[in-house]
This record gives C-alpha cells, sequence and structure tokens, in this order.
C-alpha cells in the first residue's frame, strides 16, 4: 500500500491562540509514526485539521495524491483515513454490531438503499470484532460496554471502513496495562499487513517501543521528527519536555 | 464454548423474542383493524371528521419523523411545510384550475423543491440553531402569506372547491379518511425501508453522533438534506391533503408554530425510534385535543392538558411512550444476557471444574 499523507505549512488560530504554526510533517508510509509533545503543544488541533474536523487557516493536506485541505471529514475518510478520538466515541444507542455497520467503505446508490443488515457487511463486521477480542458482546447496546472495551469497538469501528492510513488519538488514554499491550500488538499487527499508523500519544513507553517514526511539537510547530532513539536525545525535545 | 446455563438462557431469551414478536403483530394488525373499519361503524359527520383530523396529525407527525426521528434535528417549524403543500395545492386548484390530486402531488414536489435551499442553509447549523432557523422560517412565511393577499388570499383566507362535490358531507369524510389512511400507509412503509437501509444506518449515526459518524465515511451533509426533503414533502402531501379536505386556509392556522409543536409532541410521545411512535402520539394527542375542545369549547384549555401531557412525557417516559411500554414488558418477561465481567467466583467455578475433569 503506498496511500500517502503530507502536510505543508499548515497553520490554525482560535482568536489569539496560535494552535498550529506553519506546521510540514511528511509520514512515512507503511510505518508507525508517532506525534509526541507537551499538553497544549496542538497535537490535537494538528490531527484534528488533517481529518478535516477543522478547518486550518492556510496550508495543504494532501491525501493519496488529493488536496484534502478544505474535504469534509466524510470524503477524507473514504479516501481512506480513519481516525479514532481523544475522548472514545461510539453510538451508544446502538449494538456493537450496529456501531460497525455504520462504517462500509463506499456506499453506492443502490449499496444505500440496502439492508444495512446485510450478510456480507455483517461477516465483514465479525472479522473486525473477533480480530480486536469483543465479538461476544455484538448484540450488546454499545454505552453497557466498559471504557476499555469501548475503546476497542471504536477501534474496529475505524477498520471496518478498510482505512490504508489510521490516525490514533491516545489509544491508550485511559486504559488498563493490558488493554494498552492488547492495542499495541493490534497496531503491530496491523502495520505489518501494510497500514500506516499516525498515533498522537502521552504514553512514552508505548511511543518509543511501538513507533518506526517520530514527530514532537511545541508551541503549535514540529520541533524534531526521526526515528525513537534519535528524538529521544535530541536537545530541543528535552528542553520542550523538562524545559532544560 | 458455551455452558448449559447460558445455552438455556439463549434459549429462553430467543422464546422471549419470539412471543415480543408475535404480540407486536397481533397488536399492529388490531391497530390496523381497527382504522380501516372506524369510518363504517359512525354516520356522525362530527366523529369522521374527527377521525380525518387524528390522521391528519398522524401524516404530519411521521412526515416530521423522518427528519426529527432519523437524525435527531428537531424542527419545530414544520408547519411551514405543511403550509406550503396548503396553499400550493390551494392556489394551482384556484388559481391555475389544475385538477385537485394533480395539484396535490406538484404543490409536494415543489415543496420539496423548496425544502432543497431551506435544508442546505439550516442544516448547516445544530442543536438550538436548528430550531431556531426552522421557527424563523415559519414566521417569515406568515407574514409572506398574509401579505400577498392577490395570490394567497392573505388574512381573508383561500377556499377551494370541493374535489368531490357529488358527496354528501359524511362520505366526504369517508373518502378523505381513507385517502389519509393511504398516505400514512405508504409513509410508513417509507419510514421502515430507510430504517432498515445502510442510508437510513448512517442518518441514525448522525443522531447519535454527527462528527463520529463524518470520521467514519457517512456522508452526512448528503443524507441529512435527502432526509429533510423527504420530511418536507411527506408533510407537504399532508398539507395539500388538508387543503383539499377543510377547503378553507388561512396564514395564521397552516403557518402555526402550535402545529409545528403538536408534531414534535406527538412523535415525542409516541417515540421517534419508532416507526409507529408518531402515529400513536398522533392518536393519543389528537383524541385529547379533540376530546378538551368538546368539552371545554373554544377556549385554552386544551393547550393547557397538552402542555401539561408533555411535561409527564419529558419526566416519566423521555423515550416515548413504545420504548417503555417495551421496558415494561422487558422487566417481565426473560433477561437478556448481561454483559458480565468474569468474576473471581466465575474462575474458580471454572478451575474446579477442569479439575474434576482432569483423570
Amino acid at each position: 500500500m503506498t496511500v500517502t499523507l503530507e502536510v505543508a505549512n499548515l497553520s490554525k488560530s482560535f482568536g489569539g491562540v496560535h494552535a498550529v504554526v506553519d506546521a510540514s510533517v511528511s509520514f512515512q508510509p507503511g510505518k508507525v509514526n508517532a506525534i509526541i509533545g507537551p499538553n497544549g503543544s496542538g497535537k490535537t488541533t494538528f490531527f484534528n485539521c488533517v481529518t478535516g474536523m477543522i478547518r486550518a487557516d492556510a496550508g495543504t493536506v494532501t491525501l493519496a495524491g488529493h488536496d484534502v485541505t478544505r474535504a469534509s471529514p466524510d470524503r477524507i475518510a473514504r479516501l481512506g483515513l480513519g481516525r479514532s478520538f481523544q475522548v472514545c466515541r461510539i453510538f451508544p444507542r446502538m449494538t456493537v454490531l450496529e456501531n460497525l455497520l455504520v462504517a462500509v467503505k463506499n456506499p453506492s446508490l443502490t449499496g444505500a438503499l440496502g439492508s444495512a443488515k446485510n450478510p456480507t457487511a455483517i461477516a465483514a463486521a465479525r472479522v473486525w470484532l473477533r480480530r480486536v477480542g469483543i465479538d461476544h458482546l455484538e448484540h450488546a447496546e454499545a454505552r453497557n460496554l466498559s471504557y476499555g472495551q469501548q475503546k476497542l469497538l471504536e477501534l474496529a469501528g475505524v477498520l471496518m471502513g478498510d482505512p490504508e492510513i489510521i490516525m490514533l488519538d491516545e489509544p491508550a488514554g485511559g486504559v488498563n496495562p493490558a488493554l494498552i499491550g492488547r492495542i499495541s500488538a493490534l497496531i503491530r499487527e496491523l502495520n505489518a499487513e501494510g497500514r500506516t499508523f499516525v498515533v498522537v500519544e502521552h504514553n512514552m513507553e508505548l511511543v518509543m517501543s511501538l513507533s518506526d517514526h517520530v514527530v514532537v511539537f511545541d508551541r503549535g510547530r514540529p520541533i524534531a521528527e526521526g526515528d525513537p532513539a534519535h528524538v529521544q536525545a535530541d536537545p530541543r525535545v528535552l528542553e520542550a519536555y523538562l524545559g532544560v | 464454548m458455551r455452558n448449559a446455563s447460558e445455552t438455556l438462557e439463549l434459549e429462553r431469551a430467543l422464546t422471549g423474542a419470539r412471543w415480543l414478536t408475535a404480540a407486536r403483530v397481533i397488536a399492529l394488525l388490531a391497530l390496523a383493524a381497527v382504522l380501516v373499519v372506524f369510518p363504517q361503524t359512525t354516520k356522525v359527520g362530527y366523529l369522521l371528521s374527527t377521525g380525518v383530523v387524528i390522521l391528519n396529525y398522524a401524516v404530519t407527525a411521521t412526515g416530521w419523523n423522518f427528519m426529527g426521528g432519523f437524525t435527531g434535528y428537531i424542527s419545530l417549524g414544520h408547519a411551514a411545510y405543511f403550509g406550503l403543500g396548503a396553499y400550493g395545492t390551494g392556489i394551482l386548484v384556484v388559481k391555475a384550475g389544475i385538477s385537485p390530486f394533480l395539484a396535490l402531488a406538484l404543490a409536494a414536489l415543489i415543496v420539496a423543491v423548496i425544502a432543497v435551499p431551506i435544508g442546505i442553509a439550516a442544516l448547516r447549523v445544530r442543536g438550538a440553531s436548528f430550531v431556531i432557523v426552522t421557527i424563523a422560517f415559519v414566521l417569515i412565511l406568515l407574514l409572506m402569506f398574509q401579505s400577498m393577499g392577490s395570490i394567497t388570499g392573505g388574512s381573508g383566507g383561500l377556499s377551494l372547491p370541493r374535489p368531490f362535490p357529488d358527496l354528501i358531507r359524511t362520505d366526504h369524510h369517508r373518502t378523505f379518511y381513507y385517502i389519509y389512511l393511504g398516505l400514512l400507509a405508504v409513509m410508513l412503509l417509507a419510514w421502515w425501508a430507510i430504517d432498515r437501509s445502510r442510508f437510513g444506518m448512517g442518518l441514525k449515526a448522525v443522531r447519535e453522533d454527527e462528527d463520529k459518524a463524518r470520521s467514519l465515511g457517512v456522508p452526512t451533509t448528503g443524507a441529512k438534506l435527502v432526509a429533510f426533503i423527504l420530511s418536507a414533502f411527506f408533510t407537504g402531501l399532508g398539507g395539500g391533503l388538508y387543503a383539499l379536505w377543510f377547503g378553507d386556509l388561512d396564514p395564521v392556522f397552516q403557518f402555526s408554530i402550535m402545529m409545528g409543536a403538536y408534531m414534535v409532541l406527538m412523535a415525542l410521545l409516541g417515540g421517534v425510534r419508532s416507526l409507529f411512535g408518531p402515529l400513536l402520539g398522533a392518536l393519543v394527542v389528537g383524541m385529547a385535543i379533540e376530546f378538551f375542545k368538546a368539552q371545554y369549547g373554544d377556549t385554552q384549555f386544551h393547550l393547557v392538558a397538552t402542555g401539561l401531557l408533555l411535561a409527564v412525557v419529558v419526566l416519566f417516559m423521555p423515550e416515548g411512550v413504545i420504548p417503555a411500554v417495551k421496558g415494561l414488558f422487558a422487566r417481565f418477561g426473560p433477561q437478556a444476557s448481561s454483559i458480565r465481567e468474569i468474576s473471581a467466583a466465575d474462575l474458580a467455578a471454572e478451575r474446579d471444574a477442569e479439575e474434576a475433569s482432569k483423570p
């Protein structure tokens, strides 16, 4: 898979707050890319601009050769970029299975009028539910799941759209260590199948063990990038994190 | 592997589900039979016209639910499409001399076309802002239709000739009762078809979490617009049919906030997530309104009663009557299997079982 994601000179301000300033990042296709940085460094705003949730003030986002800077989030998703949210978001009143059936890639008009619960879609959904390990809950209402199970459900929902690039906003946030292990193993497996990951994460242990390429944000711009070892040793990164 | 108690639980749940389905089918057939037979049981014009009024409520509430129920976007100004359908039909019949039912179809299509730009504008905002935009639209139309007297008849109203001049009054009501019932059946069928489709799944995802739906690739803008147009179209058909039946239009009644509020109340009362929710709500609220009007004459008492009803629903059955009744049934029926984490006791029991099975 060779779907590329490139961001050039992206800027976004909220009133007087410059959340992202002239950020240019080119993510490595087929790898696990991580974005790290102190709180308020603009990671999530950057993430939201790339996925179309927030419209950038300036700059360009290129996904698989398409300029998607001003594209809607659903178009970006259909072009093969799936994302999760910082605070896990699911459809609480739908069942686990229905949560996945919402996300089916490239619906045609006849497909749109066809049954949502068709055997093909259900079979595909079950594959992903089994893979993340919540297939026994398929008929449960999503709001009744534990937070960890909801995290897995969110991930399964993203995967249902068969994205080639997966952006995860704090996949390890608020989950227990055992589940972090499971999520990280899943990321590794899916990456081995050729999917590109972009992960925003505060858990340094996870970032350093999982990622191939790390981008460090500070005050709205990338200040360093490279492999984990290289980034860890970078004095600018130490300064941003520790103020030394 | 499933153990014996889980299998038993599953069997019980399945029996319960079958029982519920059977109960539902019987209730539906009974309701349909009552609705079909009712006009044959009376020759009293008042009762028949009340039947038509209640079906009109059911049609408009169900029409509203194409938008409100699927997407959760609450329109308080749906009277706009009812009024446009009514006046569209009226003007086409009176001013252009088009035959009544052709005029009705044309008017509904015109309403659908008008709903395109309105929908594009209104659906840019969500929540309370959307509600306000819908109210604004109905108020603008009220002023427009009052002031354009030469076309709309202004405050003096617009009178339509009867589409079936040969029918006596009771037969007129009876005929329209069945036309309304036919329209309602078509609308329920359409709602059902959308409910089970991929398109409907996308709309329901919008209701749950619109941003999340977009992030999963649901083309929410287009989907919402289609739902909005469909909703306006069916509400417009209801309005046009009302014009042909009632024969007298006045902007104050056709473009009233109250009417839009009734649609919302009826749909909420029955349950916006249920196919038959708005119909049930219309039966309850419609009968209540007509009862209070008959009992207390031309006072505002029916509004007070309606307000109280809304308060009771919101407080005790926020999901509507249908889900509340379903919940009640479920309480007495077999327990659905719960999502349980395995407890220490379960693990110990499993271990014991394993130990015991060892030679």
